[in-house]
């Protein structure tokens, strides 16, 4: 303790000399050398103190504009994904409207109006059989109903409704092996009567045998179909069949012009109900409601 | 403590205190970091580390200062050198003694100071009552607190 004591007395006179000095002649070259020295190594204390301090502060407004951008990149994600779907949307929409604007044009027969129902349904083990479309008996469906659909501008004959239910019918295709449609080629004016084969193509069967057949034909329906409207095309004459020598008519095959499984919209021709037929035809639209509208006067 | 501990203490205690009035000061107020480290080295290790000390810290004060070259590296010599003689006498390790010395030395301190800018620049650079009276509690407070923080000498 003694020991303690002596040094830290012998240091106190060091340092109060040193100190006193210092105090007493602030302007001697010595003094102001010690304390540019002193404050050569001790400034960068401050020095650096201040620059890191500055940084420092800084990051509070850092973090700040990171979460705001961080908030901001999320909402404009939203944004973006929300515009994808409705531009998504708008895309399909113009689409089913550059599908569905030729039939427009369409004159329907006296005494039918045009519905447009969508495929709800496709059985896949009768795929070229039947269909179910949503509309019903509750919007005029009834049965035997045509229905169509459409390709490049032009109706095309789908098959016709065999089963309704309140909210949704059963369409039979053309192609289904029960089809069949009263038919003319367009070309030679030859009426047949085209049969469905369960299959993708189609047989336009009793053509008259005296005639040279050649495919490319359009196929339509023929004035004398108990179903369809005339001229509705059905398909194209691909193949003349082979003559058989124990049949007295030839046979065709037909390529449809629409494949059932290839729609979304149909259109069904159903039966105007008296007094209900303006306003129905006014609610289609376009020259459809006008031509029904007339179709009704 | 080692010296490279004591290095360490030295320079972060500088860069503390500028710190602390720089970017800390309540009303103007802040505590004197050097001189509440200069006793509690005083109380711990004994006055010749912590005059060594506090004379560095002193002359770190005095560069800051546009006014006496070598008055604070003085008065917190005189600091440490009264706290270690106050040790040789009662027990300044516990938290109550250690802030009563720091409270009284506060006071020294600003006298001292005062007295030295009368003695050698003819000024009583006095800082004004409520530095006087608050900063001392101020220091006390943050003895209690560095206490708490660095421990009982084992």
């Amino acid at each position: 303790m003694h020991r303690e004591a002596r040094i830290s007395n012998y240091l106190l006179a060091g340092f109060a000399l040193v100190s006193l000095v210092l105090l007493s002649l602030p302007l001697s070259a010595p003094v102001l050398a010690f304390k540019a020295c002193v404050a050569y190594v001790l400034n960068p204390v401050a020095f650096y103190g201040a620059k890191g301090a500055e940084r420092l502060s800084g990051i509070p407004g850092r973090v700040r504009g990171l979460l705001v951008a961080d908030i901001e990149n999320r909402l404009l994600r939203e944004e973006i994904r929300r515009a994808a779907w409705v531009q998504a949307e708008a895309d399909a929409l113009r689409a089913e409207n550059q599908r569905l604007r030729p039939a427009l044009g369409l004159k329907p027969p006296e005494g039918l109006e045009p519905l447009w129902a969508r495929v709800m349904e496709r059985d896949p083990l009768h795929w070229y059989r039947s269909l179910m479309v949503d509309a019903g008996s509750e919007e005029g469906v009834a049965l035997n109903t045509p229905v169509l659909g459409q390709k490049e501008g032009r109706l095309v004959a789908i098959g016709r409704v065999v089963e309704v239910r309140p909210r949704s019918s059963l369409v039979l295709l053309v192609t289904d092996e029960l089809s069949s449609v009263a038919a003319t080629l367009s070309a030679s004016a030859l009426e047949g009567l085209v049969q469905g084969q369960g299959g993708r193509r189609l047989l336009m069967n009793y053509l008259s045998s005296e005639v040279q057949l050649q495919a490319g034909e359009s196929v339509t329906t023929s004035p004398t179909s108990a179903t369809f409207p005339p001229e509705i095309l059905i398909g194209t004459a691909v193949r003349v069949r082979p003559r058989d020598p124990f049949l007295t008519y030839q046979a065709v095959e037909v390529e449809p012009a629409v494949e059932g499984s290839a729609l979304t919209e149909v259109l069904l021709l159903k039966k105007a109900l008296p007094g209900r037929s303006q306003s129905m035809a006014r609610s289609q639209g376009g020259g459809v409601s006008q031509d029904a509208a007339e179709a009704a006067r | 403590m080692t010296v490279l501990r004591r290095l360490l203490l030295f320079f972060m205690a500088m860069l503390g205190y500028w710190l602390w009035t720089s970017h800390f000061s309540l009303f103007g107020l802040a505590p004197q970091l050097l001189l509440v480290l200069t006793v509690g080295v005083a109380a711990r290790e004994g006055p010749i580390p912590a005059m060594c000390l506090g004379f560095g810290w002193g002359l770190f004060l005095d560069v800051l200062s546009p006014r006496l070259f070598g008055a604070n590296a003085f008065a917190l010599t005189l600091v440490g050198y009264g706290t270690g003689s106050v040790r040789r006498q009662i027990d300044v390790t516990g938290l109550a003694p250690q802030c009563v010395v720091v409270l009284f030395m506060s006071w020294a301190y600003f006298l001292l100071l005062s007295l030295l800018g009368l003695v050698f620049a003819r000024d009583f650079l006095w800082g004004g009552w409520p530095q006087f009276i608050l900063d001392p509690f101020y220091n006390a407070l943050l003895a209690a607190l560095l206490f708490v923080l660095w421990g009982r000498r084992p």
